[in-house]
């Protein structure tokens, strides 16, 4: 231990002796690191897996049941009410659940100002398929039409002025509905529960009202609706009920490949017996499309961070060239001192070891630098790209790949000047 | 001063010289591509749009409660907002639509010509359905024909009447008068100036217009305005104000110009240009860093040559000619490698995002740059060296 002081107290009297060189490699590093981590925290975030060890299990069955004639067209990217009805008819998921999103105003009485509210319009089965926690409260018991509501903690906070209000009753525009249930504090993402139209990146909803009683109530989804016949969307309760009115998304838990397989040739035999009753007129074309494939399925990766990604990476590239160039420099000039060491007998593995000491030095003024530069660059990004803000937070794993990073360009930009130092021709390097 | 001379000395420090090229390459590769981002980013902002961007305001609206998203009170509530905004000093022209212009997407459908279906489908089409003063607000000309001067319900026995994009006019009817045809959406009575409707529409100039109430307002609704230039701000600043003293029970959801709506409808390209921008200059300054500390540590090196040198008669400009055309030479060199890698990167960019190809010109604009970089960060230390007094040069003997 004694030694190791000894080697750094070695190291800042390098430092003191040429300062300046040594604050541009510093800056130099910190610059090119924060930049990347700045960028690695958006990406990473933004492709992790909200549910690691179920994403493989959970389905988005795609079929192209419309009433229109398409060669090599793609299945619409939401269902009609009358396609998840014949979805339904399957008893192989072990959970499924058809779901859209609507927008709202919620208040205590007509007098109180309206509180606008996002809402998932659903079915029983989400909460357990999408692992929502329940703080108060039960789910509904089926998926029948009930003036029920389920509220997130924050939202019952916001109204309530608490959490536990369950039995309470409130207003959804005008309309009764009693509570049922308060979600604990929960939070998935990527959204992946709904990926069409880059909604991915949306926060989860304030309040969860059953799908049945969503439709009666008339509420359009406010992402995407689309009518394939001459369905009045105003007329959802009735007509949107009959219609080809798309604007649902469905979800099935397939737990086994066996089950998986079961419910292809359920699609299948399903669009043969719709293809017989003349209904659906176009080629069948089937997709069960998994949950962490569904961004990339409808076209919604973060192309700006990608190609931001490929040039921080160059720039961190450009910074390790850089200061390494400005390391070769330093330890040139401290040659002499290395040779004479050398030349007093210190070994090979001993100057190493001073070098390992200026490595971890140099690491923690690096990992310093970098992450007060990628704090205001995840800042910056956050201004410059809103609509990837939710995806700007560091957790543990992330830190300490970050810290692991930081610590092996600050190895690499001092490993070949140190073995440079430590190798060359003893003769020659004491006579410069 | 020989060239030949130049290279041996740049290349008797084979790794030192070997990252300073590595680094300028890839830095004017990176500038290449934030330049030619930039450039487009800058022409989808300049795009014509056929709209006074500046004086025209939007205001995004929508009723709390749902007895007023019901006809007839939304109708009572649509008169009485118009008739307030229209009072506004200022407001030249004013009306309500279910959607304004300048959007990502929203309500649209397929358009075509009834006699030719097969043909002249064309889908994604914006339908707007208007007061009649939307014209007035968007203060086009109008091309053909005349504009309907009553508002019709969509849900009555008789279709009301289609105001067609002259780009869409043509589309659909190949050129030929549009007037008086029977569309998909209704009979075409006019046909006005292209304007930026929906940027994922097939085409943003093809848009139709139909002066009718809107279906419903599920999704909110627009009360657009046209102002005097100068009264812009000064509307702006009372339009929430006034709204909401005609209805407070609305959620004003954005009241801003369509300059601001254009600009927004580009934040994320917007957003990349610039974070490009910024991290071109954080690597111009990098390899400027690069250059200094390298013609710094080579003069100090090389001292002895430099005496020397001046005391056989060499003067400080040659000296300084000397260390400066060294650096030159590299940046040179960096950026014929620099070419060929922004190149690649081009392409790569090219396969996650937009972006156009590599013009001739552009390289040796930036080239020019670089060399403009080098030149700033040498010349310092560069000046240093000339400093050296011939006597140095006893030293080594």
């Amino acid at each position: 231990m004694e030694q190791f002081i000894y080697y750094l107290k070695v190291s800042f009297k390098g430092i003191k002796r040429a300062p300046l060189p040594y604050a541009l490699t510093i800056f130099i590093l910190s610059v090119g690191l924060g930049v990347f981590f700045a960028n690695a925290t958006f990406y990473y975030q933004l492709n992790s897996d909200p549910m690691p060890h179920k994403s493989d299990k959970l389905f988005f069955p795609m079929m192209l049941l419309a009433p229109y004639t398409c060669t090599d067209c793609k299945p619409p990217r939401v269902l009609s009410y009358s396609n998840i009805e014949k979805l339904s008819q399957s008893d192989i998921p072990s959970a499924k659940t058809a779901m859209y999103s609507a927008g709202g105003y919620m208040r205590l009485n007509a007098s109180q100002p309206a509180l606008p509210v996002s809402i998932r319009i659903t079915q029983r089965d989400f909460f357990s398929m999408f692992e929502v926690p329940l703080l108060h409260g039960t789910i509904w018991p089926d998926n029948n039409a009930r003036h029920e509501i389920i509220l997130s903690k924050a939202t019952a906070e916001k109204l309530f002025g608490r959490t536990d209000v369950i039995g309470e009753k409130l207003l959804l525009d005008d309309r009764h509905l009693t509570v049922t249930g308060v979600l604990d504090d929960w939070q998935m993402l990527p959204r992946l529960y709904d990926a069409n139209n880059r909604n991915h990146l949306s926060p989860v909803e304030d309040v969860y009202l059953p799908l049945e009683t969503g439709y009666d109530m008339n509420y359009l989804s406010n992402t995407q609706s689309q009518t394939f016949d001459q369905t009045d969307y105003r007329q959802l309760s009735t007509q949107g009920r009959t219609g080809a009115l798309h604007q649902l998304q469905y979800w099935v838990q397939l737990d086994t490949p066996a089950q998986q397989q079961a419910y292809q040739q359920f699609m299948a035999n399903l669009v043969q017996d719709e293809k017989a009753a003349g209904r659906h007129p176009s080629e069948a074309n089937n997709q069960l499309i998994p949950m962490r494939n569904i961004v990339n399925y409808f076209g919604g990766d973060s192309t700006d961070i990608k190609a931001f990604a490929l040039v921080t990476l160059l720039f961190l590239l450009v910074c390790l060239f850089n200061a390494s160039h400005l390391s070769l420099n330093r330890y040139l000039g401290n040659q002499y001192e290395f040779s004479l060491r050398r030349a007093l007998g210190a070994s090979r593995a001993q100057l190493q070891l001073q070098m390992l000491a200026d490595v971890i030095l140099m690491a923690v003024f690096t990992i310093t630098g970098a992450l007060i530069t990628a704090y205001g660059g995840i800042k910056l990004m956050n201004q410059l790209l809103p609509s990837n803000r939710l995806f700007s937070s560091w957790d543990l794993t992330l830190l300490l790949s970050l810290l692991g990073i930081a610590f092996v360009c600050s190895y690499l930009v001092t490993l070949y000047p140190s073995l440079r130092a430590s190798f060359g021709n003893l003769n020659q390097q004491l006579k410069e | 001063m020989s060239f030949y001379l130049l290279c041996k000395v740049l290349f008797s420090r084979k790794v030192v010289t070997g990252l300073l090229l590595v680094q300028l390459a890839m830095t004017l590769a990176l500038l290449l591509n934030s330049i030619l981002l930039a450039q487009q980013t800058q022409q989808q902002l300049n795009q014509p749009t056929g709209l006074d961007l500046n004086n025209t305001l939007v205001a995004l609206l929508k009723p709390t409660t749902a007895s007023l998203r019901v006809y007839p009170a939304l109708q009572e509530l649509l008169d009485r907002q118009l008739a307030a905004v229209q009072a506004l000093p200022g407001v030249i022209a004013a009306a309500y639509a279910n959607q304004s212009a300048i959007l990502q997407g929203g309500n649209n459908g397929n358009i075509y010509d009834i006699e030719q279906e097969e043909r002249t489908n064309i889908p994604t089409v914006p339908m707007y359905f208007v007061s009649k003063d939307f014209f007035s607000v968007l203060n086009g000309k109008v091309l053909q024909g005349e504009l309907p001067q009553h508002s019709i319900s969509l849900d009555g026995p008789v279709q009301p009447e289609v105001v067609l994009t002259k780009s869409l006019a043509d589309k659909l009817f190949s050129g030929e008068s549009a007037i008086g045809r029977q569309s998909s959406r209704g009979r075409v009575a006019a046909v006005i100036d292209d304007f930026y409707g929906q940027r994922y529409s097939d085409h943003v100039m093809y848009n139709s217009v139909q002066v009718a109430p809107p279906y419903g307002v599920d999704w909110g609704y627009s009360i657009m305005l046209r102002t005097q230039p100068e009264q812009t701000e000064a509307v702006r600043q009372k339009l929430a104000d006034v709204l909401r003293a005609v209805e407070p029970d609305i959620e004003i959801f954005h009241v801003r110009t369509l300059a601001e709506q254009h600009k927004d409808l580009y934040r994320n390209e917007y957003g990349l240009a610039m974070l490009l921008a910024i991290l071109s200059a954080l690597m111009l300054l990098v390899t400027m860093v690069s250059s200094y500390s390298s013609t710094h540590f080579h003069a100090l090196k090389r001292q002895q040559e430099i005496g020397v040198k001046r005391a056989l008669g060499a003067s400080k400009n040659t000296i300084l000619l000397e260390l400066l055309s060294e650096n030159w030479l590299c940046t040179v060199i960096g950026a014929v490698f620099g070419i060929g890698l922004a190149l690649l990167l081009n392409q790569a960019l090219a396969q996650v995002i937009t972006i156009p190809p590599l013009s001739w010109w552009l390289p040796l604009a930036t080239c020019a740059i670089l060399l403009l970089c080098v030149t700033v960060a040498t010349w310092y230390p560069a000046a240093i060296a000339t400093r050296i007094s011939p006597a140095t040069a006893t030293k080594a003997l």
